[in-house]
């Protein structure tokens, strides 16, 4: 019999917000049936309906044509529903086996836990999941990328008829999501439900086999994914035509003079890599997550030690210390995790923005707070940061405009910035946020910053920089010029050995 | 924002919610206790002299709290300090003054190493104050006093511990107000209060920002070492004498007060006037009972039950806050992850 899941008249309401009005979808077994929305369409509420995290207002969820209704994560499993979120939900100080196995610990007659069993079958999971890692591995000294993986591993491990993926790939490497895409395959084949959750259009196109559209919780239409494309896509989730998103950018063509100039560093993660990025240039850095991309710029930044090298900024030897060192000189980074490394959440717009700038802020002992007032307004206004007030928590904003929020500390006018360095700075933004993203970039080009721009969505990198160093491993692979450039190139380079 | 906005904001704050709470005791002792001596001038300096040593430890410890540390050892370093006093001014060759100094001196000290092993050694603070508090500190106390309760005698620091001004309010109740006075403006009104608050949020993206987490740690520190030694420095001008046990006994209850006023400690959040509500709201509710004549052994049950019935209705309050008002923005954020 073919399965089949449906949400029939789902609402859910949030104080303020009608998170899902009237949602009614029908997906079949033996296909991908993805979900696709702008943040804040309700992909994530339907998913949490599904896995009886949340009780809808009003509809039910029908499985295989039977009436579910959910209220507990338990009941949602036990009914052959597997849902993997974005944030991981793994016990780090625990072994791979003892988190693919938590709902089903194998037990000895007499209550012990029976270790070589677990062993063996997490073992197996393992091996098709081609992964090096050992079943006894602590999962908290994992990678993200493997730890995402064990992750799914704990789904695939219960057999579900149904798995929803919520954004799988955004931590993964090229490998693990080919991995990833090989199993989905074969769950497919065996006839089971799979929802899948992506801001990446590529993939979309690669292994969905239908489409449903969601915007301000709302059923906006379904595709067929062969039936449609990209384009016709994006209308639908931003309900108006926003075009090629970056054939909109209006880029930066003064190029000067050399600003920064890194040669042969070195340090625990970096093996003897040389750059220089120029006046007004957009400097793209491609390759896969761990390439060391991060680490690299951590290391040019002040905050990890080098070991051997030299930075030179406007042709004088510098070697930070500490980011203070770095930021004093001109450079600013906005870090790849915007929650754990950018922003202080707890604490409002204006406290995130003004952080940099605190002695300068200071009027003999006391906060100038007037002049932080207007640093704050100024930041909000310049980069249409949606909030009534500024003494607004960022935790409470959005992802779009917590990147914002960090572009506005860097870019204030108390800030001498000359070089800012963009980690992942779309990572989680809807499309539209994305487009804007992309024009503040060319727009402090345009200003004369030296703009590195690290990312892992190949067309952003592609389409955005001016120049492209590609990294593997702690080395560079590659340097190529916009026109140089292809998706294909860029590939071959950041996975040769 | 207008007014109303600004109204609104402070009654759903945790300000609001602890002057309800010290309104209400305040009413009911001066309603129930004899002749309403509660209200008393007499009774409110005693409040406020029963203050003193916790609002030193209080302050030296919220500061550490805002900045995602916490510091068990004050009280202890505060016994070593009075015995360290009371030691050096046993012979009457130390001038008052050099003593005084080198207590806080030996305060600060305690306050690096705890430092030390938090930022270098990377142990929890909770355990390394723990460890220099009762051990490094309490044998310091036994080392330097050889066991016994040594009288101090000095009339300069006898004069501190029983001064009053106007015969009515004690030198030391005006040091620890002006103590938790300039304290708060430091938190609220410099840089570097807000350094304390946005390490304490996030200490690595503080740091990324350009802050100095390490250097920040490294002064609360000590400043909570030093004013754990002046508080131990008061207990020993106003006993007369280096009790060994002298102010071990509040290490605990600053902790507990300063959390009981809205501290929170996760770090980042809260503010001094909490805190000092905090401490008056439990030092005020203490002196009630004792007014009132309530056994001792059933006034430490009714503090425990104020605490525990506090901390509830917060949290009752912080959840339904949450879910009023947790703009549209943050419930896409919390239901997109």
């Amino acid at each position: 019999m073919e399965r089949t899941l449906e949400f029939v008249n789902i609402s859910k309401a949030f104080p303020g917000v009608q998170a899902l009005n009237d949602v009614s979808v029908q997906v079949k077994g033996g296909r991908v049936s993805a979900l696709m929305g702008e943040n804040g369409a309700g992909k994530s509420t339907l998913l949490k309906i599904l896995s009886g995290d949340y009780v809808p207002d009003g509809g039910c969820v029908r499985i295989n044509g039977e009436e579910k209704n959910f209220t507990s994560p338990y009941q949602s499993i036990k009914a052959s529903v597997s849902v993997i979120y974005q944030e991981r939900q793994l016990l780090n100080a625990m072994s791979v086996m003892e988190n693919v196995f938590i709902d089903d610990l194998h037990e000895s007659k007499f209550g012990f836990l029976n270790k070589s069993e677990l062993r063996r079958k997490t073992q197996e999971i393992i091996d098709s999941f081609e992964l090096p890692v050992k079943p006894s591995d602590i999962v908290g000294h994992l990678s993200i990328a493997h730890q995402q993986m064990i992750e799914i591993m704990k789904a695939y491990r219960r057999d579900s008829d149904i798995i929803a993926f919520d954004e799988p790939t955004a931590p993964l490497t090229d490998r693990e999501i080919a991995v990833l895409f090989r199993l989905i395959g074969k769950l497919k084949e065996r006839g089971k439900i799979i929802l899948y959750v992506s801001h990446r259009m590529a993939e979309i196109f690669q292994i969905t086999d239908d489409i449903v559209v969601l915007k301000d919780g709302q059923l906006v239409t379904t595709f067929e994914t062969s039936q449609t494309n990209e384009a016709e896509l994006v209308k639908a989730m931003v309900g108006r035509d926003i075009g090629d998103t970056y054939a909109g950018i209006r880029r930066n063509d003064k190029i000067g003079d050399t600003l920064l100039e890194v040669k042969n560093l070195v340090t625990e993660d970096i093996n003897n890599v040389s750059f220089t990025l120029r006046r007004g240039e957009v400097l793209g850095f491609a390759g896969l997550v761990g390439a060391g991309r991060t680490e690299l710029m951590r290391a040019v930044f002040g905050a990890d030690p080098v070991i051997s090298g030299d930075i030179l900024l406007e042709g004088k030897s510098v070697n930070f210390k500490s980011p203070k060192e770095a930021i004093d000189s001109g450079i600013a980074l906005c870090p790849e995790d915007r929650k754990t490394q950018g922003l202080v959440l707890s604490r409002s717009i204006r406290d995130n923005i003004s952080m940099p700038v605190l002695p300068k802020l200071s009027k003999r002992l006391f906060m100038d707070t007037k002049a932080e007032e207007s640093l704050a307004a100024s930041a909000i206004s310049k980069f249409a940061i949606k909030t009534p007030t500024a003494e607004k928590l960022t935790l409470e904003l959005s992802g779009g405009n917590q990147q914002k929020v960090i572009l506005g500390r860097w870019t204030s006018n108390l800030m001498d910035t000359k070089i800012l360095i963009l980690d992942e700075p779309t990572k989680g933004i809807d499309v539209g946020a994305k487009a804007e993203i992309y024009q503040l970039i060319h727009d402090f080009a345009s200003q004369g910053i030296g703009v590195i721009l690290i990312s892992s969505e190949l067309t952003e990198v592609l389409n955005v920089s001016d120049y492209i160093i590609v990294m593997r491993s702690g080395r560079i692979t590659g340097r190529l010029s916009r026109h140089e450039a292809t998706e294909e190139r860029v590939i071959e380079l950041s996975m040769m050995d | 924002m207008d007014i109303a906005g600004i109204a609104k904001k402070f009654i759903k704050g945790k300000t609001f919610s602890l002057l309800c709470m010290l309104m209400l005791i305040i009413v009911f002792f001066w309603y129930f206790s004899p002749n309403h001596s509660f209200l008393s001038v007499t009774n409110i300096v005693i409040i406020l002299n029963s203050m003193v040593l916790f609002i030193l430890f209080a302050v030296a410890v919220s500061m550490l709290i805002i900045s995602g540390e916490v510091d068990l050892s004050p009280g202890f370093i505060g016994t070593a300090a009075g015995a360290t006093m009371a030691a050096l001014l046993e012979g009457g060759t130390v001038p008052w003054f050099v003593a005084v100094i080198i207590c806080l001196l030996m305060g600060i000290g305690f306050g690096l190493i705890n430092a030390v092993l938090v930022n270098k050694f990377r142990i929890q603070s909770f355990i390394a104050t723990l460890a220099v508090g009762t051990f490094l500190a309490r044998g310091f106390s036994f080392i330097v006093s050889g066991g016994r309760a040594i009288p101090v005698r000095d009339p300069v620091i006898s004069w501190l511990g029983t001064a009053r001004i106007g015969d009515v309010v004690p030198v030391t109740v005006l040091i620890s107000l002006a103590i938790i006075l300039v304290y708060g403006t430091i938190l609220s009104k410099t840089k570097f209060g807000r350094g304390v608050y946005l390490c304490g949020g996030n200490r690595e993206a503080a740091r990324l920002a350009g802050l100095n987490p390490k250097k920040l740690s490294y002064l609360l520190f000590a400043n909570s070492g030093m004013l754990g030694a002046l508080a131990g420095i008061l207990f020993v001008a106003r006993i007369r004498s280096g009790n060994l046990d002298g102010t071990n006994a509040f290490s605990f209850p600053a902790v507990t007060a300063v959390i009981f006023g809205g501290i929170s400690f996760g770090g980042g959040s809260g503010k001094m006037l909490g805190c000092f509500l905090g401490l008056l709201i439990i030092n005020a509710f203490n002196n009630g009972l004792t007014i009132m004549r309530v056994s001792p052994f059933w006034q430490d049950v009714a503090s425990g039950l104020l605490l525990l019935l506090a901390l509830t209705l917060d949290y009752i309050s912080t959840r339904r806050a949450n879910r009023a008002s947790i703009p549209k923005s943050a419930r896409r954020l919390k239901q997109e992850g």
